[in-house]
């Protein structure tokens, strides 16, 4: 395979990878959408809250990752549940923009708490995939990296069985398409709304614990890199599309990788908003439309 | 009356905004008030608390040996540190509140170039001149490294690292050390003003006018990146000899381990000086074995060693190249204070600052914590307003920076 080719693929394999890291990031942000018509600020750092909440028995009894990866999920539950009390249960309907203010204000709270509960350096994370590159052919792949597509896989699979197989995601679908007509039918739209937060958060405590270990160490600053990457996919994807979210996952990150070998670093953040730019005017819904979850 | 309720409130809110912190005559207090602004939170927290530290050492030794005199009467030194967070626009609400409202004689920091630039842009650049309405702050700088700022103002004077010199050392010793050693490849933070400026004002020039080495990849990233696999992968295919890492702790860490995953074993890699300090052997020791590192501190003096002990055991403070000299200036500023006659009033606040900035100007050679350190002049050519200290090559060995290289006139000590 002559070079070039060979460094293309290379880096689209990279970038489906960690493309799958925001696709998942995305998809939680667009389920939340898609049932509650709001956006959730404070993702990125319940995503952050679950990977710090699972350094708690790494650090004081050395526990395997499985464990951490629980504790990451309960972590991001418990703080899900926290942000929905305290920036959504409340509020009044009418008031659009306000859940989008309390979430920024609970992402800042969130973020503000981690840095000194740490001192803001960075905590040195579990390595569970190996310290080297796996050899396939001509490529090297990060065994971390494939742990994150399998997670994702398996992850998505998941969230589709709920949405199109059980009582809970026919319910959350009714609410996604009509709320008052599911309200009327006897869907409790609170009930609704918490679950659907509990099982965002624990997609974020999931993503929380493969995002720290392909970064290495736990850092507050993550949390705004997790919400701008999430915000991007959301709309490129188009508002509450899963399917949008993840195949704007996985163009992002081929994007990102491929820009990065062939023109360098500077030039990658430009192209993903051109990109971003660019399909907002010509589809505006988004890659995969805006209505069903 | 609702109208008079929010006119009552907004005049409330104005007085309290605008009262000043710790009215009064300083002298009265009996204090010197110092400050000093470092990144105490955000991804260069490490650095700004190590000064920090470091600092308050300083001024715990001083205070405990009775203070300064000023004016015939005997003065405690009182720290404000206030929080850039390595964030420019804090540092510019920071520096205002340094010289207006807490009313500090000078003040140290800051942690980051970054922040040093603009911070430096609000000084006055004309001394003496009433149409220049800069701030008359002066700053001591014991970190933002990056080559020229001092130039900025008059009013900035830096014990920092020379790194044009130090990686024309470095290049040179490499040549006559490890003359099979030709090929060099270079990773640096793009949007990280000292790390960028090590490449291209120091390390490549250096590289430029030796003609020894041949520089066979290039790559950058941003210092918060989290992916570096493209970047190492050029590295890989460059396969070098030498590996210059001018990266700092948050991207040094994962890109090292992105090497190991990728098997790139350059036969010797170098850091930017920042990166001679504990954080690195904190977060990732094990990848950042063998990493040389040029430095002004290593604990190869008795004062040395019991300064880097007291500072760990009071204040959990590192003791590395860009901390210690915030002890060092700590230490002749209260030198400098004495001799200079201050009034230490608050109404004298400009003329006292002045005087201890003419003072510092002529200070000459002082004495550091390693060797000794010589001050630049107003004049001088090419770093006014700089130092010329003594430098050391440090090296990560079993998870401790070691002395891998001492110039001679420090190794009898």
């Amino acid at each position: 395979m002559p070079g070039i080719l060979l460094d293309a693929t290379e880096q689209l394999l990279n970038g489906l990878m960690y493309g799958s890291l925001y696709a998942l990031i995305g998809g939680g942000f667009t389920i939340l959408f898609g049932v509650m018509r709001k956006l959730n600020l404070a993702y990125g750092s319940t995503i952050m809250a679950g990977a710090y909440v699972s350094l708690i028995p790494f650090y004081l009894f050395k526990v395997p990752a499985w464990v951490m990866l629980l504790s990451s999920i309960a972590g991001a539950v418990a703080v899900g549940f926290l942000v929905e009390l305290v920036c959504f249960r409340f509020l009044r309907k009418g008031h659009e923009l306000a859940p989008l203010l309390t979430t920024i204000g609970m992402l800042i709270v969130i973020d503000e708490a981690i840095v000194h509960a740490t001192g803001a350096v960075g905590l040195d994370y579990a390595r569970p995939f190996g310290e080297e590159s796996l050899a396939w052919g001509p490529f090297l792949v990060r065994p971390d990296y494939l742990a994150i597509l399998v997670a994702a896989l398996a992850c998505f699979s998941l969230i589709f069985f709920l949405i199109h197989r059980t009582r809970l995601g026919r319910a959350m679908r009714a609410v996604a398409e009509r709320p008052q007509a599911a309200q009327i039918l006897g869907v409790s739209l609170r009930r609704i709304n918490v679950l659907t937060f509990a099982l965002t958060s624990a997609l974020a405590g999931v993503i929380g614990f493969f995002a720290v270990v392909s970064v290495g160490a736990a850092r507050p600053e993550l949390a705004v890199w997790l919400t701008g990457k999430g915000l991007v996919v959301t709309v490129l994807g188009g508002l509450g599309s899963l399917r949008g979210a993840i195949l704007g996952g996985l163009l992002l990150g081929v994007l990102e990788f491929e820009t990065m070998w062939f023109l360098g670093t500077s030039y990658r953040d430009i192209l993903a908003f051109l990109l971003l730019f660019a399909i907002l005017v010509v589809r505006p819904a988004g890659l995969a439309g805006a209505r069903a979850t | 009356m609702k109208r008079l309720w929010r006119i009552g409130s907004v005049v409330a809110l104005g007085a309290l905004l605008a009262w000043p912190a710790g009215a009064g005559a300083f002298q009265s207090e009996g204090t010197v008030r110092i400050g000093a602004m470092w990144a105490l939170s955000g991804p260069g927290a490490f650095f700004g608390k190590s000064s920090h530290g470091l600092a308050s050492l300083a001024i715990d030794e001083i205070n405990e040996a009775g203070g300064l005199v000023v004016g015939g009467k005997r003065v405690k030194m009182q720290l404000y540190a206030e929080d850039d967070a390595c964030n420019p626009e804090q540092g510019l609400a920071v520096v205002r509140r340094l010289a207006t409202v807490d009313k500090v004689l000078f003040s140290l920091g800051p942690s980051c170039s970054s922040v040093a630039e603009p911070v430096f842009g609000t000084l006055q650049k004309r001394l003496d001149d009433p149409g220049d309405t800069g701030l008359q702050l002066l700053f001591f700088t014991d970190t933002a490294t990056k080559f020229g700022l001092a130039k900025l103002s008059p009013w900035v004077f830096r014990n920092t690292p020379d790194e044009p010199a130090m990686y024309d050392f470095v290049v040179k010793y490499l040549k006559e050390n490890y003359p099979d050693l030709k090929t060099v490849m270079v990773a640096y933070e793009s949007d990280f003003a000292h790390s960028a400026s090590t490449w291209k004002l120091a390390l490549q020039p250096a590289l430029e006018r030796y003609k020894y080495h041949q520089v066979v990849e290039v790559v950058d990233w941003r210092w918060l990146d989290n992916e570096f696999g493209a970047q190492v992968a050029k590295l890989r295919r460059a396969n070098a000899d030498i590996y210059f890492s001018l990266t700092h702790t948050p991207s040094t860490c994962p890109s090292f381990r992105e090497l190991r995953r990728q098997r790139v074993k350059p036969r010797i890699i170098i850091g930017v000086t920042s990166i001679a300090a504990g954080e690195v052997l904190r977060q990732c020791p094990d990848v950042a074995e063998g990493l040389i590192a040029p430095s002004n501190f290593a604990p190869i003096t008795a004062k040395a060693k019991q300064v880097a002990d007291k500072a760990w055991e009071r204040y959990s403070a590192d003791s590395h190249i860009h901390s210690v000299p915030a002890y060092e200036n700590v230490h002749l500023m209260k030198v400098l204070i004495e001799k200079a006659g201050l009034k230490n009033t608050e109404e004298s606040l400009l003329e006292d600052r002045r005087k201890v900035r003419d003072l510092l100007a002529r200070v000459g050679t002082f004495q550091g914590v390693v060797g000794k350190i010589k001050m630049n002049p107003d004049d001088h050519p090419v770093r006014p307003r700089d130092v010329d200290k003594d430098m050391i090559l440090v090296q990560v060995k079993s998870a401790k920076w070691t002395v891998f290289w001492l110039p001679a006139n420090l190794k009898q000590n």
